[in-house]
């Protein structure tokens, strides 16, 4: 009884680990990190790609369904799974423009940050920035005194570039450990407090300021809800 | 008193409710340009009178030296102001390719000045050719989907002869109810055309 228990136990843990790297669950662990974080993280180039080739597999799956006079039933449900995967895909693209769109100045003078974007965003990046820059340029800067015309600095005494939008990495967000993690740095709160190191058990729900497990959202240990 | 009608420029735009737009208010905006010129100028004379008296530049720190410095900071402020002024617009207007997709109806493009209405139709084609690189269309889809179908109603006189994606036409009558993939309904419902019924 127990044995046959304790096999089954494991039969779920393997059949919960087999969903979890699904490409689609990656994706949508890719897509809840990307929502949560303030800043852009790193274009899952691989992952993306993957998963571009599985929707067009779907998709011819659904096409050669409904005309071979299947059960619309089970076609609708074939829909809805491609639907799903596709609304994944698109949300995860469209948050990282939006991001870009946002803090674009800072993106394109900021080499780690640059470096995290894809071919055809960092494209979309280098247009956006000439345009806004063109447009600023028409309609303020052209109209000012020669030595305050610059986009990233106030003035031509301004030592580095105070006038870029930043994303603000001091918010707080919501996150999940999938490992025991130690030696967590806080950089928020009274400053007696920031010597302490704090510790992450898995799967416990922290709600921490991003800037103290920047690091670790990087490197993939840490889940953003 | 030096930075007040700069001041009312941005606060035109704060107490604008978020993603609304006003009108482009070029009559207050060149008159910070103005403003900012006449700092300029006076900048300028004060820093001249400083090098006649022969004094340097870089550390005489007489009455002069301040009221230069006060009509430079003056000018920054202004600068940053009308920056924030035109910077915000523009975020706003970009944000308008995803409300509302790509083309700006009437009552819109009207609040915009020249220079905006050329910038949106860039950002617009920036993005168009991001979406044809990935082959992927970002802005359908803006709402996680629960099923493939939707029921909507049409509230405009779109015609006959829309093609939808499964390659049939559909004849979209004013007040004609009709069960759409989603996709295919959205573009339609984000420009006012139809809506969602829902329940």
């Amino acid at each position: 009884m127990a044995s046959s228990s304790g096999a089954e136990g494991a039969s779920l843990d393997d059949y919960d680990s087999l969903i979890a790297t699904t490409d689609v669950e990656l994706l949508k662990r890719a897509w809840r990190n990307e929502k949560a974080a303030p800043e852009i993280l790193r274009f899952e180039f691989h992952l993306i790609s993957r998963v571009k080739e599985q929707i067009q597999l779907m998709e011819e799956t659904v096409e050669e369904k409904s005309s071979g006079g299947n059960n619309p039933l089970s076609v609708s449900l074939y829909q809805m799974d491609l639907d799903r995967t596709l609304f994944l895909l698109r949300s995860y693209l469209r948050i990282r423009i939006q991001k870009i769109e946002k803090y674009m100045f800072h993106i394109l003078k900021t080499e780690e940050l640059w470096n995290r974007l894809s071919k055809d965003e960092k494209d979309f990046a280098r247009t956006c920035t000439g345009d806004l820059n063109r447009h600023l340029e028409e309609t303020v800067l052209s109209k000012l005194p020669e030595n305050y015309q610059s986009v990233l600095k106030q003035s031509v005494i301004s030592e580095e570039d105070d006038m870029v939008p930043e994303p603000e990495l001091d918010t707080f967000v919501l996150c999940r450990s999938k490992e025991y993690l130690t030696g967590i740095q806080l950089e928020d709160g009274p400053a007696d407090d920031r010597s302490k190191l704090f510790e992450m058990e898995p799967g416990v729900l922290h709600f921490i300021c991003y800037k103290s497990i920047k690091a670790l959202v990087e490197s993939g240990k840490i889940d953003l809800l | 008193m030096y930075g007040r009608t700069a001041c009312q420029l941005v606060k035109e735009f704060a107490s604008g409710d978020e993603g609304q737009l006003v009108s482009f208010n070029s009559d207050l905006f060149q008159q910070v340009v103005a403003e900012c010129s006449q700092h300029h100028l006076e900048l300028q004379s004060l820093i001249r009178k400083i090098q006649e008296e022969g004094l340097d530049i870089q550390t005489a720190r007489n009455a002069d030296h301040y009221g230069a410095l006060i009509h430079h900071l003056a000018l920054v402020r202004n600068k940053r102001c009308l920056m924030a002024y035109v910077y915000n617009r523009a975020e706003t207007i970009r944000n308008l390719v995803w409300k509302i997709g790509h083309v700006l109806p009437q009552e819109i493009e009207e609040k915009l000045c020249h220079a905006e209405e050329e910038h949106f139709r860039k950002h617009s084609t920036a993005l168009k050719s991001y979406m044809s690189k990935v082959l992927v269309d970002l802005t359908v889809d803006m709402v996680p989907p629960k099923d493939p179908y939707i029921k909507v109603r049409v509230l405009d006189d779109i015609g006959d002869g829309i093609l939808l994606s499964d390659d049939k036409t559909a004849n979209f009558a004013c007040h004609s109810m009709h069960l759409l993939k989603r996709t295919d309904a959205e573009q339609f419902i984000s420009r006012g055309q139809m809506e969602e019924l829902t329940g």
